[in-house]
Order: C-alpha cells, then structure tokens, then sequence
C-alpha cells in the first residue's frame, strides 16, 4: 500500500492508471466521522495508491477528483477532463462555429 | 447488495453518513463496468461493439450495502447531488488552523535570521 504525500501527484498517477487499464481500475472512499479521517484508495488490482487525510481543504479537492472520475468512467477513458472545465470549454468551441462574421 | 435508482441511492447513502456520525465508517467505491456477463461482451466484441459503460458505485457502512449505477447522461446531475452529500457530512474534518499557526511561527523565527545574512552579501 502505497501511502502518497502529495495530492497533485495522487491524482496524476490515478488518473495514469485508470487510463491505462479503465476495466479493472476502481476508486474507494472511506470515511470515518468518529476519527475525522478521510482514506483514498485507487488500484487496478496490481498497484495500490492511497491517500489519507483529516483535512477540510481535501476534502475539497476530493470533489473535483469524484468528478474526474466519474466523467472517466461514465463517457470513457478517453474522455476530455481537464478539471471539469474541459466540458465547459467544449460547449464554448461548439457556439463559435456557428457565428461567422457578416461584413 | 441491493441495487438501486441513483436518487433512492443518495437518499440511503444520506441516511448512511447520518447514523455513522458516533462509530462506524462509510465505503464509497467508483468503479466502471458494462454491467454485462463476459459471455455477452464476447458476443458483442464479434458482432460490432456497442458497448455501453455505467458508472457504478457502492456504498457501504460494514453491515448494510447499497449500489447504482449511471451512465453518461446523468453522471452530471448524480455527481453534482453526491457532492452536496459528501459536503454536508463531512464536517469532521479538521480545517487549515494549525498550519497557519505554524507557518507564522516559522516565519517570524526564520525573518530574524534570514535578513541579518541576506543582507550582507547585497551591500558590496
């Protein structure tokens, strides 16, 4: 079990993994109200990467990864994420084609 | 394992976190899966693949065990709901105090020496 400190580098190497096998990888949250402890776990059955935290401020940052995750595992591995605003900026592209300058 | 719709899921998941508050802890698992049997997928493989994936997700406080899954176009809705959850019940957790109290500590030792040497070498 692989204990990381950093949470940049936790959710890098997650997502690497996800992405490099999406069938088997899986994303476990374990919290326990009783100790004030949050547990984060990702493996595709081979690697394990963990993260532990009793912080109100990664908690909030594990949002943002629940919602990399499930955009992943909904849509697929292949999916454009970039923190959630990536479908923010899609939708943006999409108007553009439509207006063309009138001159 | 029950399964469930994903707004009767949040309503038990909800319910989970609430009386989990003096012991116990909850499980939340993310996992992506076709919900299909291997005999199917093969089947599906040979004849052009549609293949379909969900989202599924389980929760669990030891004793009791709840799952959903969602699909591509409700993930949005059932993430943005999951996280109003999580929002609201974890509120255990300690926030940024002694970390600042820290670094005002450290900063004000490292202020005094750092300045009498810096100095220096900048004058000549």
């Amino acid at each position: 079990m692989v204990y990381i400190t950093s949470w940049d580098e936790f959710v890098e190497r997650s997502v690497q993994l996800f992405r490099a096998d999406p069938n088997s990888t899986r994303y476990a949250m374990k919290y326990r109200h009783s100790e004030g402890k949050l547990v984060l776990k990702v493996t595709d059955n081979i690697q394990c990467l963990k993260f532990k935290t009793d912080q109100t401020q990664d908690a909030k940052k594990m949002e943002k990864l629940n919602n990399i995750f499930f955009t992943l595992m909904a849509r697929g591995p292949d999916a454009d994420i970039s923190e959630v605003t990536g479908k923010e900026q899609m939708e943006t592209q999409a108007t553009k084609r439509g207006r063309g300058r009138k001159q | 394992m029950v399964l469930l719709q994903p707004d009767p899921f949040l309503n038990e998941l909800t319910s989970m976190f609430e009386h989990s508050t003096e012991k116990g802890s909850v499980w939340v698992t993310l996992k992506r899966s076709s919900l299909k049997s291997k005999v199917q997928r093969n089947k599906m493989k040979t004849a052009g693949e549609p293949l379909d994936y969900r989202c599924l997700i389980r929760a669990t406080n030891g004793k009791k065990t709840i799952s959903t899954s969602v699909g591509a176009k409700d993930h949005q809705k059932f993430q943005a709901s999951y996280a109003t959850i999580l929002k609201a019940h974890m509120t255990a957790l300690k926030k940024r105090e002694r970390k600042d109290k820290k670094k005002a500590a450290d900063a004000t030792t490292n202020k005094k020496d750092g300045e009498s040497s810096k100095k220096r070498p900048k004058k000549v």
